[in-house]
C-alpha cells in the first residue's frame, strides 16, 4: 500500500486559494510578465540616453514628468487594466461558464465570501505581475523616489478598482474579455478623454491624479482633488463587488 | 397490481398515478379545488394524497420553469420521501432543470419547491444538507481527487476534512493517495469524484444528475448499490437517468418526465409492465415471411401487418412477449428461417411518447 502523502492544504482561505490556482495559468502569467518587461525596457530607454548611458535630460523635474507620462500611458492605461481584466474576469467568470461555480455555490458559504475571495485572489496574483514591473520601470526612468512611490500607489489603487469592476463583469456577461477590452480602450481610452467631466468617469483619471500628486508633476486629466482621488476607486470596487454578491445570490447557476 | 388512472388516494407502492397535464389556464382553475382536480398533477403528487407520509423531504408544487420562450418544466408537482427515487425521461425532458430547482441553482418561474422544509434558493443552511452530482463534467482540473473532495469538506466545516474526504473517496473506490490531477482522470473517475464530493458531508438529500454516465459495468453496480444503501439509511436520494435498465436497478419509485411534464409516477415495475403492454411494432425478416405473418395473424399474436417485399414485414402486436414466443414456434413449425426480428419502437423516446399520448 502506498504511503499517504498529505495533499496541499486548502483548509485556510479555501476559496481564495482555489480561485488563485484556477487563475494562474502559465500563458497568462508569462504574457503579462512579458508586457511588464517591455515596459521596463522602454523605461530604461527613456531614462538613459547617450553613448555612455548618461541621462538625456539633465533636469530632474523633466525626467520625473517624462517618467510619469510613461507610467500613465503604459502602466495606468494599458498594463494595469488589461492585467486586472485577464485575472479578475476569469476569477468568477470561468467557474460560471464551465459550471464549476456550482461546487462553490452549493455550500453553506455566504455569497459575499465567494465574491471577496475571488477579488482578493485576482488582486493577489495581479499585483506582483503588474505593480512590481511598473515600479521598476518608474525607477528606471530616473524620475526619482516620488515617481516610484506614486507609481506603486496609483497602480495599486487602479488595480483595486479594476479588480472590482472586472470580477463583476466576468460574472455578469459572457465573453467578458471582449467587453472589458472595449471598456478599457473605447470608454476609458477614447470617450473619457473628451473633456475633464467625461474623464471623471474613468478609473485611470483617479489613478493618474494620485500619480501626479505623489510625484508632484502635471499630467493631463489629473485634476481630481484629495480625498476623492483616493476614495472613488475604492468605492467603485466596493460597489461593484456588492453588485456581484447580489448577482451571485440571484442568478442561475449552471 | 392495480392501476389508478384518476390518481391514487391510497398511494400504494406498486401503483402508477397517471398524470394528465392541463393547460395553464386549466391548472389555475384546478388549483381552486374544482372536483376535476382528480386528474391534476397536484393530485398525482403523493404529498397531496390523503394519508400520505409526512416525511416528504422534497415537495414540488405546481412548478413551472421557462427560459425566455422555452418552457423547460411545466406545472410539475410531486413529493419525495426517504429512499431512492428515479427521475426518468429522455434528453431534454426537464430532468436536469428539476434537479437544479431542488438544489436552488435556479428558481421556479411559478410554483414552489421545498426541500427539508426550507426554500433551497435562499436558505443557506440547506446547502449543508444537500449533496449534488451535477451533470457537467468540468471540475477543478488542477486539483487531485483528494483536494477536490476535501475542498468540499472544508467548506462544509467538517471537523476532520481530510479524513472525511478519504472516506468519501474510498466509498466510490477512488484512491485518496492518487496525486494525479483531475485533468488526467477518465470520465468514470470524474463521475466518482463528483459522487464523493456530494456525499462527503453526509447529506440528508442526495441529488444525482445522470451519475452513471461513463462508468464501466462494475462501477455502475457499485454506485447503484451505494445509492440503494444511502436510501435504505433514510436519506432522500433522487437520481436522474434516461436509461430504462439503469432506473430499474435504482429502486422501486420512479418519476417519469416527458417534455417538461410529469407523465407518470409510481412503482417502476408497474411502469415497465405498462411499457411492455403497449402496442409494439416489429420488423420480421424470413425466407417465408408471408406464411409466418399469416399464421401469426391467425393465432392473434399480431394485429397488423405491412409487407416489405417478399422477405420482410412490419407487424403490430399488443403483446411483445407473446409475439416473441409465437414467432419462434411458428417458424419452427413451418420450417422457416428467421433472419431478423427487430423492435422498431423500443427506444425510450417512443416509450415516453406512448406514456404521454396514452
Amino acid at each position: 500500500m502506498a504511503a499517504r502523502t498529505p495533499a496541499p492544504s486548502l483548509s485556510r482561505f479555501p476559496i481564495f486559494r482555489l480561485l488563485l490556482g484556477t487563475q494562474v495559468t502559465r500563458a497568462r502569467v508569462l504574457s503579462l510578465l512579458g508586457l511588464g518587461l517591455v515596459g521596463v525596457i522602454v523605461a530604461i530607454a527613456i531614462g538613459m540616453a547617450g553613448d555612455e548611458g548618461r541621462p538625456l535630460v539633465e533636469d530632474p523635474v523633466d525626467l520625473t514628468t517624462r517618467g510619469a507620462r510613461f507610467v500613465s500611458t503604459f502602466g495606468l492605461s494599458l498594463l494595469v487594466p488589461v492585467s486586472a481584466l485577464v485575472f479578475s474576469a476569469a476569477s468568477l467568470g470561468d467557474p460560471s461558464e464551465d459550471g464549476t461555480l456550482v461546487y462553490l455555490w452549493l455550500r453553506p458559504v455566504r455569497r459575499a465570501r465567494i465574491v471577496l475571495a475571488a477579488a482578493a485572489s485576482s488582486f493577489a496574483v495581479a499585483w506582483p505581475i503588474v505593480v512590481v514591473p511598473l515600479g521598476i520601470a518608474a525607477w528606471a526612468t530616473q524620475g526619482g523616489t516620488g515617481l516610484v512611490v506614486g507609481t506603486v500607489a496609483s497602480a495599486t489603487l487602479a488595480l483595486v478598482a479594476y479588480t472590482g469592476l472586472f470580477c463583476t463583469l466576468g460574472l455578469r456577461v459572457k465573453r467578458s474579455l471582449v467587453w472589458g477590452l472595449l471598456y478599457i480602450f473605447i470608454w476609458e481610452g477614447f470617450i473619457a478623454t473628451a473633456n475633464e467631466t467625461a474623464a471623471r468617469l474613468a478609473v485611470r483619471t483617479y489613478a493618474r491624479s494620485v500619480l501626479a500628486a505623489v510625484a508632484d508633476v502635471e499630467l493631463r486629466f489629473s485634476s481630481i482633488a484629495s480625498p476623492w482621488r483616493w476614495l472613488v476607486p475604492v468605492a467603485v470596487a466596493v460597489i461593484a463587488l456588492g453588485y456581484a454578491t447580489h448577482r451571485l445570490a440571484d442568478q442561475d447557476v449552471a | 397490481m392495480s392501476w389508478d388512472i384518476e390518481g391514487d388516494p391510497g398511494g400504494g407502492d406498486d401503483v402508477v398515478a397517471w398524470v394528465q397535464v392541463p393547460a395553464p389556464a386549466e391548472s389555475a382553475t384546478l388549483d381552486e379545488g374544482s372536483p376535476s382536480t382528480a386528474r391534476s398533477p397536484r393530485h398525482a403528487a403523493p404529498g397531496r394524497r390523503p394519508g400520505a407520509p409526512v416525511a416528504d423531504r422534497i415537495v414540488v408544487d405546481g412548478v413551472s420553469k421557462w427560459f425566455g420562450d422555452v418552457v423547460a418544466v411545466s406545472d410539475v408537482s410531486f413529493a419525495v420521501g426517504p429512499g431512492v427515487t428515479a427521475l426518468l425521461g429522455p434528453n431534454g425532458a426537464g430532468k436536469s432543470t428539476i434537479l437544479r430547482l431542488l438544489c436552488g441553482l435556479t428558481v421556479p418561474s411559478r410554483g414552489t419547491v421545498r426541500v427539508l422544509g426550507g426554500e433551497p434558493r435562499h436558505d443557506l443552511s440547506l446547502a449543508g444538507r444537500i449533496g449534488l452530482v451535477p451533470q457537467q463534467e468540468t471540475l477543478f482540473e488542477g486539483l487531485s481527487a483528494l483536494e477536490f473532495v476535501r475542498f468540499a469538506a472544508v467548506l462544509h466545516q467538517l471537523p476532520d476534512p481530510d479524513a472525511a474526504a478519504r472516506r468519501a473517496l474510498a466509498i466510490v473506490e477512488l484512491d485518496g493517495d492518487e496525486r494525479r490531477p483531475i485533468s488526467g482522470f477518465s470520465k468514470g473517475m470524474r463521475q466518482r469524484a463528483k459522487v464523493a464530493q456530494a456525499i462527503v458531508h453526509d447529506p440528508e438529500v442526495v441529488v444525482l444528475d445522470e451519475p452513471l454516465t461513463g462508468l464501466d459495468p462494475r462501477q455502475r453496480l457499485h454506485l447503484i448499490s451505494l445509492f440503494q444503501r444511502l436510501g435504505a439509511e433514510g436519506r432522500c436520494v433522487i437520481v436522474s437517468s434516461h436509461v430504462l435498465d439503469e432506473v430499474e436497478r435504482f429502486g422501486s419509485r420512479v418519476l417519469v418526465m416527458v417534455q417538461g411534464r410529469l407523465a407518470a409516477e409510481g412503482d417502476f415495475h408497474a411502469i415497465r409492465d405498462l411499457m411492455d403492454d403497449r402496442p409494439h411494432r416489429i420488423r420480421v425478416r424470413s425466407d417465408q415471411v408471408r406464411v409466418l405473418v399469416t399464421r401469426l395473424l391467425d393465432r392473434g399474436a399480431v394485429v397488423g401487418v405491412r409487407l416489405e417485399g417478399d422477405t420482410a414485414a412490419v407487424v403490430d402486436t399488443l403483446d411483445a412477449a407473446r409475439f416473441r414466443r409465437e414467432v419462434a414456434a411458428v417458424a419452427h413449425e413451418e420450417g422457416a428461417r428467421l433472419d431478423e426480428v427487430t423492435p422498431l419502437d423500443d427506444d425510450l423516446e417512443s416509450v415516453f411518447r406512448y406514456l404521454v399520448e396514452r
